[in-house]
């Protein structure tokens, strides 16, 4: 293991040095303004924070790759074998049974196709809110945006308490005053992903709301000024001059929201479980990993999962930039 | 002056870094140091690791003079005692694991076959491990002493019992209700009860809680688990027997004597008939914290009902000698013995309210006591969870087989899926 770790280390150091190398020839070649000393500082300066990123992002990614193709399993590490394929076959015949990676993969689409449109959505709409002047404006800001600084788990063992199915939940009393049954929430196996997309949007769309903030900053007021002075109400200004404007900061939203949701996994696993109607493909990976600590198998998963989130945000930068 | 300053300041540096490196590492000293390390699953604050505590300290004044010392480090668990686990793993992937852990007992044969437990067959005295009623083997080698033993049964409140009518004084560990009668009981409480008639912790499916509790009734229905050699859950967890003791469980639900929303404290607070829970329930009802239950008088104890046999839960957590490169283990078998010794099992007994897992332990208990019921339904009734080196995945199926009986009114689908995911996760493991 450390033998592996240092032969990639030194790999990456060669990397490095070779890349640092080729910078000081060619900065001289072109004869620009050098100096040796300034660039040695600099780059002695980029050590730290390069050796921790190498450490702590990089060799996991590398280790990873390389054990989606064996058999490791953390109770067995000497016994660790290359099985090229075999994770991907299993994997495979999992979801042809319809086993858990099957209905993880469900759950996974439920989450993604409720909280992208509502969490873009509610970012834009409370932007908006926040982006015409009126009182408390700050105050607003910051309300709708502290969840953002909240921990996911802080507010997971919240909603689950709000959204207890007991008599005594805060929701469930709530409802009683206007005589509605007590309803079960996450426990509701058929609605239960629904649920915590809700809250999962109401946690991320502060961030995004900031994001079409600056977006709406960029967008010209004479062309709002403009396109009233023709008669335009304020719908058609926002069809016609704020969607557009906002069109190259959307794409950017839209797949860093996507990937977010993908990969969904603190809410599932916080106020459910690894139940069958909320697990999702995060949490299948996290539970074959360090669960039943089978790091091959929850590894060839976490790969398969990279390019097939790669791919879609690939067409989607692909299809929205075209649009653009 | 300034590159003076300068100087100093790198050199401070490149120590700090050096420091902390080193503080990473591993001060205690070679492999065979006089030091002793010890892993407890328990925060050192809770009664359970004051106990340990106190007998770490009386094995370090004891052995001053003989220059071994036990340095103890307590890592509290979740509640799936899986962060205890991972900080295992992880001190066996860099070789700095402790000569001694504790652990839970089900995990004894994937610990085994994952070196981190030491085949202590012969280094065990003989009259120390006749002692004990049960001990952790796994391909008849011995691996590891229990710190106390566990069984369960149901808590009763007295009163509301009472006023249903209700007599239980003939139900015996030698004669336990059965299926019927249980449920005949919960029918006649169910009124007096203001929510449930029993809590059978069915919401603690997330955790071992709820496999400890209610594997016994599948074995008591004539259910398995899984074949003898821990590997094949199709035909034994599928089995027309086994789907018998899952069905009860789903009954009880069914017919609204207990529920998956019950609160923490609910029988505590006179709220639910009947608690299902194990001895640590004793000292929680003593402290006579509860309005419901000022004195013995208010509460009793009942056996597991029976079906086709009898069954009751057992296994609790047990030290083990690690396999941390430590080639003499002299001083680490006087240390596990010491912390197996009989003073060692009644300051950590009387802190959990559990069974002292030493046969010498005196258990005078009064007849028909809670602590007499528990301990004749251990030594006569008690049935170990399946030893099995996928014994997390058994218990996370196990856990997700109550869980999704509840939404569902096809418990032959679930139970046919949960084999099915069973098998498959078992299949991975090599």
């Amino acid at each position: 293991m450390l033998g592996s770790m240092l032969i990639v280390f030194g790999a990456f150091a060669l990397i490095f040095l070779g890349v640092v190398g080729f910078d000081l020839i060619k900065a001289k070649a072109n004869g620009t303004q050098y100096n040796m000393r300034t660039s040695f500082v600099a780059y002695g300066l980029l050590i730290p924070a390069v050796i921790l990123g190498f450490i702590f992002v990089l060799l996991p990614i590398i280790y990873s790759l390389g054990y989606a193709f064996t058999d490791y399993d953390f109770f067995d590490p000497e016994g660790m074998t290359f099985v090229w394929f075999d994770q991907f076959k299993l994997i495979f015949e999992e979801f042809a049974r319809k086993g858990d990676i099957f209905l993880s993969l469900i759950n996974t689409l439920k989450f993604v196709v409720v909280v992208v449109p509502l969490q873009i959505g509610l970012a834009l709409a409370l932007a908006l809110f926040v982006n015409n002047e009126r009182k408390c404006v700050g105050l607003f800001k910051v309300c709708f945006f502290a969840p953002v600084a909240i921990s996911l788990a802080v507010t997971s063992y919240l909603w689950k308490s709000i959204m207890s199915p007991s008599e005594t939940g805060l929701m469930n009393l709530i409802l009683g005053v206007f005589n509605i049954p007590p309803q079960s929430y996450i426990e509701d196996v058929n609605n239960a992903m629904y649920w915590i997309a809700i809250l999962s949007a109401w946690q991320g769309c502060g961030y995004q709301m900031l994001i079409f903030l600056s977006g709406l900053s960029n967008v010209r007021k004479e062309l709002y000024e403009a396109a009233s002075l023709d008669g335009a109400g304020s719908f058609r200004q926002f069809l016609h001059i704020t969607i557009p404007g906002l069109r190259s900061i959307s794409v950017y939203v839209i797949i860093t929201v996507f990937i977010g949701a993908c990969r969904v996994m603190i809410q599932p696993y916080l106020m459910s479980g690894y139940y069958s109607h909320t697990m999702t493909l995060s949490l299948y990976m996290y539970t074959y990993g360090t669960r039943y600590h089978l790091v091959g198998y929850s590894s060839a998963v976490a790969l398969l999962m990279t390019i097939v989130i790669g791919l879609i945000t690939y067409l989607q930068r692909r299809f929205l930039t075209e649009k653009d | 002056m300034r590159k003076v300053f300068k100087s100093i300041l790198a050199i401070c540096l490149v120590v700090v870094m050096l420091g902390a490196f080193a503080g990473c590492g591993d001060s205690s000293g070679g492999p065979n140091s006089p030091t002793i390390k010890v892993a407890f699953h328990v925060d050192k604050k809770s009664k359970e690791g004051i106990a340990y505590s106190r007998r770490v300290d009386a094995f370090n004044l004891a052995y001053k003079s003989q220059g071994i010392e036990i340095q103890a480090s307590y890592i509290a668990r979740s509640a799936d005692a899986a962060g205890y686990e991972d900080k295992l793993l992880t001190q066996k992937s860099s070789g700095t694991l402790p000569d001694i852990i504790t652990f839970d007992a089900p995990n004894c044969a994937s610990y085994a076959r994952s070196k981190i437990l030491y085949d202590v067959t012969n280094l065990v005295s003989s009259d120390v491990k006749n002692d004990f009623i049960t001990v952790n083997e796994y391909n008849g080698k011995l691996y590891g002493l229990p710190i106390q033993e566990s069984s369960a049964g149901f808590f009763y409140n007295k009163k509301i019992f009472r006023d249903a009518g209700v007599d239980v004084s003939q139900y015996t560990v030698e004669n336990p209700w059965t299926f019927a009668q249980f449920k005949d009981v919960c029918e006649r409480i169910k009124s007096h009860c203001p929510t449930y008639a029993v809590d059978m912790q069915l919401k603690n499916t997330n955790s071992e809680m709820a496999t400890y509790l209610l594997y016994p009734l599948i074995y008591a229905a004539g259910g398995q688990f899984l074949s003898e050699d821990g590997r094949t859950a199709t035909g034994y967890y599928d089995s027309a027997a086994t789907k018998n003791g899952f069905n009860f469980i789903k009954d009880l639900h069914t017919l609204g004597y207990t529920g998956y929303d019950i609160g923490d404290t609910d029988f505590y607070t006179g709220k639910v008939g009947m608690y299902l829970s194990s001895g640590w329930t004793i000292p929680e009802l003593d402290s006579r914290d509860y309005a419901p239950f000022q004195s013995r008088d208010d509460w009793g104890l009942l056996p597991y009902p029976k079906d086709v046999t009898r069954a009751s839960a057992t296994g609790s957590w047990s030290y083990g000698v690690t396999d941390n490169g430590r080639t003499d283990k002299t001083n680490v078998i006087k240390v596990l013995e010491f912390l197996c010794s009989k003073e060692s099992s009644e300051v950590v007994t009387n802190a959990t309210g559990m069974i002292s897992a030493l046969k010498s332990v005196n258990k005078n208990y009064a007849v028909g006591s809670p602590e007499d019921i528990l301990l004749k339904q251990l030594s006569t009734t008690g049935k170990a969870r399946p030893v099995t080196i996928g014994y997390t995945a058994f218990s996370t199926q196990f856990g997700r087989t109550i869980r999704e009986m509840k939404d569902s009114n096809d418990i032959n689908t679930v139970i046919s899926n949960r084999t099915s995911g069973l098998q498959s996760d078992l299949n991975m493991i090599k």
